[in-house]
């Protein structure tokens, strides 16, 4: 330790929900200059300690020291005026608006206009954070809208800056932009806490890291001497995270997928051709907002097309059939959105399970929802993927959203669906519930279900698929095996850079 | 400051605690209406609490508050499927108006209205009268996407005006008739009295039943979850197959049944034949607007919203008359209670914290 007080330091900070203990005697610094990696699995307890750090939530016991000084955080407000900024994992920000009204509004409104813009200019170009202040909002990728999130943070000039999964929304080369970035903003003093998920990154950005579990510290160390094995031995306990890849035999054809096209508001998707077979993992990559939605809505009938014969599911044409009738084809679907979609927030694990089993002559008899059954179903469920919850009547909205997602994923598993459609499988999930998912569609597929993963996350995908096609402005790529792909070649096909094989067939 | 923070969890409890609350609020503001609008303040709110047991015979003032909530519950009810879905129905007058009108013209169409089928067959017209009458609105929705507020309200207008148009010109009765109004319908195809004295009828049974079967089929069935799932999320509406417009039929198809069930019951039993339409509906399809709310959407709920609103409404009028006091105060309390109830659902989601604004310490 050095010397001079910490910029942030936290002592024995424990919180509570009810019976569940999501900080306990937590132990926490950071240093200026210090670009601090806080680690965990998904309800490990990073995102309760930020919430305390920040003044959204009061500890039950234990307390903050800024500079050396005791401190209550009463609210955001408070945090901000003290110096603590931070770039939440979603966006909040105005489609309709430009670059500098939407940071306009975050500081009141305190500077304005030319002055604002200037500022905005004079900021970016010292940290490389390259914005254009006119362009509105809905014209900018990803990376870009990050950028204008964390110009706001900077301006009401933090000393500490947390920053929540910035990277899962990125591409490989945004990703590099903002490491540079951050490594600057650490240079000029600011403390950085940096919360992610992926073992690469922080060993290549972080020089220190702090390792939650089960509410705890578990760990305190340099990650640049340490290996990512041992990282993630820590993380999750002492629980294997390596997979072995299984040899797979592929079988006869169950999707098939000619000329499809659907449009949809502004958005369109070209689907010229596509083959899922018995046993085969199909990867689709891509960036957010290039058009999974809509292939997972055009796959699931969701939104359906007008070409009957577009979509072939088991040998039957399917293009202009519903969810349900497709189900009954055989196929499963489990979309990304995990409250909302997948799963209605407000209603308990059974009435959630009916949902995607209306066709399911077991469900109901004669309109009437059979509630033992669907019980049943959510013992099945839950013991057999690991799904932590407090009874068959909780609502969904109250598990974590790894359990959630283990209970969506489970709950068309279990059906052992000939075609599985799975958009973005374990997104902001923690690691070993992403493993656990991972792990079953590889032994689904093992046993001979065609499954088609969309996902943003593209270690995912080299470790699972088998063939892998990138969605690339509402167009899917010609499929290669994974092989045959490397990660910088797909990183370019995912921003559009090359020509990749498919585009060009249309 | 005052803030409100969710619940981790809510129980039954919660939401009975809320309920007395609003309870609590609405009683006290009635006794304080009361207080302003009786000159015996003390007497009109005894009064207005034991009423049955005042005066006439009691199950005579029961039979009043029961017939009333019988047609109030049943028309709620069907208001609940849409407002569970978000499709918002506020046309149940109207359809009530058809079910009513639905009914006579079958009586007239019939032949024989001394089969024992006469009076399920009016009831029957009657059903599909409100369901062809609320169609509209859906219709309008699904293929325009017009505002079902507007075009459900402004139905209730064009309806009365028709059942008014019906009784002074092509079905006009008796001309030495007060009002304008039709021939009455027969004997035979009129609801019976269950007990003789009071207003208890056949008709206030087959109400009873056809609460008993929406209930069922709201709590039990695949359609009754289908609205659940619909009025929080669209989208896992679209994800469990089912179609966003079809709910759309399907609620406005169910209440408007309901809204002229009822309106074919009342036309048998309470009043024999179509009156111009201000001596004729008795606003029971906007009141049920109200009671749709105070029982929460859930039947048990809206079983005893009826039933309190009846009595309240019944027990006004009895003051009425005994006191003076202008029954005007039962449509007081009944939007008090709305309010009431509206706000204090509030706090099965949410605790109430009162803080102090907190600032930063520096020990």
């Amino acid at each position: 330790m050095s010397s001079q007080p910490a910029l942030l330091q936290t002592s024995q900070i424990s919180k509570a929900f009810g019976p569940v203990v999501a900080n306990e005697n937590v132990d926490f610094e950071v240093q200026p200059s210090q670009i601090h990696a806080l680690l965990g699995e998904n309800g490990a307890g990073k995102s309760t300690l930020m919430k305390v750090i920040c003044g959204l939530q009061q500890p039950d016991s234990g307390t903050v020291y800024w500079k050396g000084e005791k401190c209550t955080i009463g609210s955001p407000k408070v945090a901000r005026a003290m110096g603590i900024g931070m770039v939440h994992q979603h966006f909040a920000l105005f489609e309709g608006l430009s670059v500098t009204e939407n940071i306009a509004f975050s500081i009141d409104g305190a500077v304005q206009g030319k002055a604002l813009e200037n500022q905005i200019i004079e900021l970016a170009e010292r940290y490389g954070l390259m914005v254009e202040p006119k362009r509105p909002v809905f014209e900018l990728s990803a990376g870009e809208r990050q950028r204008i999130e964390i110009l706001r943070a900077l301006l009401l000039n933090p000393e500490l800056l947390i920053l929540d999964e910035p990277t899962s929304v990125l591409t490989p080369q945004e990703a590099d932009q903002l490491f540079d970035t951050v490594r600057k903003l650490a240079a000029n003093g600011h403390g950085i806490v940096f919360i992610s998920h992926k073992l690469k990154e922080v060993k290549a950005l972080c020089d220190f890291a702090t390792v939650l579990r089960a509410g705890r510290v578990v760990g305190t160390f340099d990650p640049r001497e340490q290996s990512t094995e041992s990282i993630a031995e820590l993380m999750l306990g002492s629980r294997d995270i390596s997979t072995q890849r299984q040899v797979r035999h592929i079988g006869d054809r169950r999707l098939q997928v000619r000329q499809l096209s659907i449009t949809d508001h502004d958005q369109t998707l070209q689907v010229n051709n596509m083959d899922v077979h018995a046993g085969e993992i199909f990867g689709v990559a891509g960036i957010a907002g290039n058009g999974q939605e809509l292939l997972y809505a055009g796959l699931s009938g969701e939104q359906t097309t007008s070409d009957h014969n577009a979509i072939e599911i088991n040998g039957t044409y399917a293009g202009t059939l519903g969810p349900n009738e497709r189900r009954e084809l055989g196929a499963m679907f489990v979309p990304e959105e995990r409250l909302g979609h997948a799963a209605v927030p407000q209603l308990d694990l059974i009435d959630n399970v009916l949902l995607s089993n209306i066709a399911n002559k077991k469900a109901s008899n004669k309109g009437i929802v059979n509630r033992r059954y669907l019980s049943r179903k959510v013992e099945e469920i839950t013991t057999l993927f690991g799904v932590r919850h407090a009874g068959n009547k909780t609502a969904a909205r109250n598990l974590s959203g790894g359990n959630l997602q283990k209970f969506v994923v489970g709950r068309e598993i279990i059906k052992q669906p000939s075609v599985l459609i799975i958009n973005q499988p374990t997104w902001g999930v923690d690691a070993v519930s992403a493993m656990n998912i991972r792990e079953a569609l590889m032994s689904l597929a093992g046993h001979g279900s065609a499954i088609i993963v969309i996902s943003q996350d593209l270690d995912e995908l080299l470790e699972i698929s088998d063939r892998l096609a990138v969605l690339h402005h509402g167009t899917l790529s010609e499929a290669r095996a994974v092989h045959d792909w490397n990660v910088e070649q797909l990183g370019l096909a995912m921003t559009g850079s090359t020509d990749t094989p498919g585009n060009a067939a249309a | 400051m005052i803030q409100l923070e969710l619940r981790q969890n809510t129980n039954w409890w919660t939401s009975l605690r809320s309920i007395l609350l609003a309870l609590l609020i609405t009683a006290a503001f009635s006794v304080a209406v009361l207080f302003v609008m009786s000159d015996r303040p003390a007497d009109a709110i005894w009064q207005m609490l034991s009423f049955p047991w005042q005066g006439r015979r009691m199950e005579v003032q029961f039979g009043l508050v029961l017939q009333q909530s019988a047609y109030l519950a049943v028309i709620a009810l069907g208001l609940s499927v849409g407002y569970r879905a978000n499709i918002w129905n506020i046309g149940a007058e109207g359809q009530f108006a058809f079910g009513s009108i639905g009914a006579y013209a079958a009586y007239l169409l019939m032949g024989s209205p001394d089969s024992g089928w006469a009076f399920p067959a009016l009831l029957l017209a009657g059903i599909i009268g409100g369901c062809l009458w609320a169609m509209i609105p859906a219709f309008l929705r699904v293929t325009c996407n017009t505002n079902e507020l507007l075009t459900s309200l402004m139905l209730v207008y064009v309806a009365s005006h028709l059942l008014t148009y019906l009784c002074i010109g092509p079905l006009k009765g008796d001309p030495k008739a007060g009002q304008a109004e039709t021939y009455p319908i027969a004997e035979s195809v009129q609801a019976s009295k269950l007990i003789s004295g009071t207003e208890l009828h056949t008709g206030l049974l087959v109400l009873f039943v056809a609460f008993i079967i929406l209930a069922a089929i709201l709590l039990f069935t695949l359609l009754g979850y289908r609205l659940k799932v619909a009025q929080h999320t669209p989208r896992a509406e679209r994800f469990a197959g089912f179609s966003p417009n079809n709910t759309v039929w399907l609620s406005f198809a169910i209440s408007g049944a309901m809204a002229g069930l009822a309106g074919a019951v009342y036309l048998t039993a309470e009043t024999g034949k179509l009156i111009q339409a201000e001596n004729y509906l008795e606003n029971f399809g906007f009141a049920a607007i109200i009671i749709a709310f105070l029982g929460r959407l859930h039947p048990v709920g809206i079983l005893l919203a009826a039933l309190m609103i009846s009595y309240v409404n019944v027990g006004a009028s009895y003051i009425q008359a005994s006191l003076q006091v202008d029954d005007s105060v039962a449509e007081l309390i009944e939007v008090v209670a709305l309010f009431a109830f509206l706000g204090c659902a509030v706090l099965d989601q949410y605790t109430v914290k009162f803080k102090r604004t907190t600032t930063r310490k520096v020990a």
